[in-house]
């Protein structure tokens, strides 16, 4: 079973992505309230597969992913962000991070669970 | 997918907008005095309203979203400095706020159309766009004037809104659904076909620009491709996501002049996340600082974000915690009564003392359990803020809002309860209490007046007061009204002092104003505060000089879980009284008593004042040891300014208890205000005082229905 990390500021989108994730098959999920709570989870369990967002409080998606990228054994683990504005410099900055790729905000469950699925059949 | 319920997430929306609105609000409010923003300020700003759309339009709430990008825009412009703070823009954002809560409002109840929707925005989009645009915006005051006969759809063709017109153009080109972009620049880059960095991979994914995920890894591409070829609903096409894998590898799609491009325009992103990856992690490092230059904003941080040395729970958990420490306070209760049928005196005292200490080491656990309910006043206060500008404004009113002791802790249970109360209470005190500039100006006072709000824990109780320097309470004017709807009578009027006239406008239906407004002066607000904090086990008292001011204080339990009781006894039933609503007790001797009516009806004279005697064997229907006052034991207690005394045979001990509601468990009781468990596992029933009054009245009205009857 494929373990998930969602990190996210905000409850009701953390059970949007949480409920999401569940419905797609996926019920190991952790939640993340920000870039620092999710960076101290990742280092404590591994995690096939990140979903963040990046505007955050305390620490912001994108350091996060800078952060992860760093720790050994997320150096090439699919990172996915998301992001509210679908504009090249966004997804410039989530490359330049070091994301996998970028899921748009609002998110189609189905769309979610496409992208899910396609990182983690790798 | 099926089961998706958008409500509950409505839902929980409206209550996280709420505490989003609460906190962009705060700074923006603070930067209407001091007339600046700091970076960490902005920055604070561009994530609420960033989450407020990104989370609104997760919930579909896309009229909102819509709206609040541009506020979004302009508050990003701001925090990246590509446009100057000045100072007019703060009440142009506090506007957008404003409608956005009404948008919300709205749109939640289905009831926002398009055209409301323009109606409501366009005056406001003008001012945001000119700003984002890097333009300084016409007194608002001014353009009213302008634009007053204008329908609010496009025929007011302003610069401003030419340019905008035509930037929606392109974001509806772009295909994107919800929402455009929110840089022009970008949008021209958008716009315009060479730019390759992006189209490869919307060769790769399907065509067009309005993917809403995307891939960089070839790997991902295919499997996206291989995904996207079976049947999938139309709107999946579209891409919701993406991948950045291979973003600098050159597929053969793209012209030999475009990598150039990709990494010059790379180059600055990658140093643009290192230096904000940099000034980020320098951040945390500063926590003290922070907090000692900027409590209020961190508090908001940290009430929302919860960093690691904190976790969000549940209230349910901690009462159930609280719960089953109740459960062993009362069987450590039980033990204790157990070791009196221990023989050897010798072994007693032994278990004794070991039993104290787990009595002690239960209490402080009790206690750190309690200091987890408790959250700082702040949480209170910062809604006020807000509510004091808007209404002052409207009333054309000076006033400068105090609070202190934002840190005092108060259970979060009693939060809920407390805001209602608190927020008529200012309410009132602004549309009534303080007077106009010119008004104070006339009677010698300061132009601006005050509301201070403080609250403090002192002797086992919170006390919070709310004070202001306005016109005062005209109490003759209450005493009239009061007279005049019948609630008092001439003899009731002629022992009053003035505090206990002024105490009258607790009363249901009375209000000084001479016109109802939309603020307040309906007189409904003040007998429900009264009726609010008394639920919450507290008492209220009010001060008022005539052209001095008002304070109004209250009294509140620090818990609502545990209260210290006294045990009394009617016959063979035992029943709890709140330490905190008695008097005083007394055994009356016969001169004390004055019967009325048809002699059921007993009053107790007390040094000139008349309390009626609530006998509680009747009430409850038990059989009492005795039926003569003289012989049994009067307990004066009070709620509100309504005193009676209790009839009762004898009071036995005084103890903590821990409170269980009665209706959770049981069903509600009148006069029973909730239950405890007992040393000896039998239930206690705690008298609700206030219901006791209440049924007493209804006792008295129902004898005198009857006679008029007979």
């Amino acid at each position: 079973m494929a373990k998930l990390l969602i990190v996210d500021d905000s409850t009701m989108l953390r059970d949007m992505l949480n409920y999401a994730l569940n419905e797609g098959g996926y019920n190991d999920v952790v939640e993340a309230v920000d870039g620092v709570d999710g960076l101290e989870k990742a280092k404590n369990t591994t995690f096939d597969l990140i979903i963040t967002d990046v505007n955050m409080p305390n620490m912001d998606g994108l350091t996060l992913i800078g952060e992860l990228r760093k720790v050994p054994q997320y150096a090439s683990r699919p990172i996915l962000v998301l992001t509210t504005e679908r504009s090249d410099e966004m997804k410039a900055k989530g490359k330049a991070a070091g994301a996998t790729g970028w899921i748009v905000k609002p998110f189609v469950p189905d769309q979610l669970l496409k992208a899910v699925n396609i990182v983690l059949s790798r | 997918m099926a089961g998706f319920d958008i409500s509950k997430y409505r839902e929980m929306f409206v209550e996280e907008a709420e505490e989003l609105f609460e906190s962009a609000d705060n700074l923006l409010l603070e930067a209407e005095n001091t007339e600046t923003l700091s970076d960490e300020q902005m920055g604070q700003l561009f994530r609420d309203v960033h989450t407020l759309k990104g989370s609104g339009a997760s919930v579909e709430l896309a009229l909102f979203a819509e709206f609040t990008h541009d506020v979004e825009n302009l508050m990003d412009k701001l925090r990246n400095h590509d446009i100057e703070f000045i100072p007019e823009m703060v009440e142009t954002l506090i506007d957008g706020l404003d409608v956005m809560k009404e948008l919300l409002e709205l749109e939640v109840s289905e009831e926002l159309t398009r055209d409301t929707f323009t109606e409501m925005t366009t005056d406001l989009l003008v001012d945001l766009r000119a700003y984002i645009n890097g333009k300084t915006v016409v007194s608002s005051k001014a353009k009213e004037e302008t634009t007053v006969a204008d329908t609010p759809v496009e025929p007011d063709l302003s610069k401003e809104k030419q340019a905008f017109n035509s930037f929606n153009q392109i974001a509806e080109d772009d295909g994107s659904d919800t929402i455009g972009f929110y840089d022009d620049d970008l949008e021209r880059k958008r716009a315009n076909p060479s730019f390759g960095f992006f189209n490869d991979d919307n060769d790769i994914m399907d065509n067009d620009d309005s993917e809403a995920y995307g891939f960089f890894d070839e790997k991902y591409d295919e499997a996206a491709k291989n995904i996207q070829s079976t049947p999938v609903r139309e709107y999946e096409e579209n891409d919701d996501f993406g991948f950045f894998d291979d973003m600098p590898d050159i597929t053969p799609e793209t012209a030999s002049s475009e990598p150039i491009e990709v990494k010059e325009s790379k180059q600055p992103a990658v140093q643009e996340v290192k230096e904000e990856a940099q000034t980020k992690a320098i951040a945390p490092a500063t926590p003290v600082k922070k907090a000692a230059r900027k409590p209020k904003e961190e508090q908001a941080t940290s009430k929302k974000s919860a960093a690691t040395n904190n976790i969000r729970v549940n209230l349910d958990k901690i009462d159930l915690l609280m719960n089953n420490v109740g459960d062993l306070v009362i069987t450590n209760a039980m033990l204790t009564q157990f070791t009196t049928t221990i023989d050897d005196n010798k072994i007693r005292t032994s278990v004794l003392e070991r039993l104290e200490l787990l009595e002690r080491h239960i209490r402080d656990m009790q206690d750190s359990i309690m200091s987890i309910r408790m959250v700082p006043m702040e949480s209170i206060y910062s809604k006020f803020p807000k509510v004091v500008r808007d209404i002052s404004k409207k009333l054309g009113k000076k006033i400068d809002f105090k609070h202190y002791g934002d840190n005092v802790e108060i259970d979060k249970a009693m939060i809920e309860g407390l805001t209602d109360p608190l927020m008529h209470i200012v309410r009132n005190s602004l549309d009534h209490g303080l007077e106009t500039p010119e008004e104070r100006v006339g009677a010698g006072k300061e132009e601006t007046g005050s509301i201070t709000m403080s609250a403090e824990q002192a002797n086992g109780q919170m006390i919070i007061t709310i004070k202001d320097d306005g016109a005062g309470i005209d109490t003759d004017k209450v005493l009239a009204k009061c007279l005049a709807n019948g609630s008092i009578d001439e003899n009731q009027a002629a022992q009053m002092t003035d505090n206990d006239k002024a105490m009258l406008i607790f009363g249901a239906g009375v209000s000084t104003a001479d016109a109802v407004t939309d603020i307040s002066g309906r007189g409904v607000g003040m007998d429900v505060v009264k009726t609010n904090i008394h639920k919450l086990g507290g008492a209220i008292k009010l001060d008022t000089g005539l052209g001095i001011g008002t304070t109004i204080t209250i009294m509140l339990p620090l818990t609502l879980a545990i209260l210290d009781g006294l045990d009394i006894a009617v016959g063979e039933q035992k029943y709890i009284l709140p330490l905190s609503a008695i008097v005083e007790s007394l055994q009356p001797t016969s001169e004390m008593i004055k019967k009325i009516g048809d002699g059921t009806q007993d009053l107790l004279m007390l040094r000139e004042e008349f309390i009626p005697v609530v006998r509680i064997h009747h009430l409850f229907g038990v059989e009492p040891k005795h039926m003569e006052l003289e012989k049994g034991m009067l307990i004066v207690v009070k709620s509100g300014n309504s005193k009676i005394a209790i009839f009762i045979d004898e009071f036995l001990h005084q103890h903590q208890v821990v409170v269980k509601p009665l209706d959770k468990n049981f069903r509600s009781v009148e006069g029973v205000g909730a239950a405890t468990v007992r040393g000896d596992g039998s239930i206690g029933l705690i008298l609700d005082i206030l219901g006791i009054i209440e049924a007493q009245k209804k006792i008295d009205r129902n004898m005198l229905e009857s006679k008029n009857a007979s």
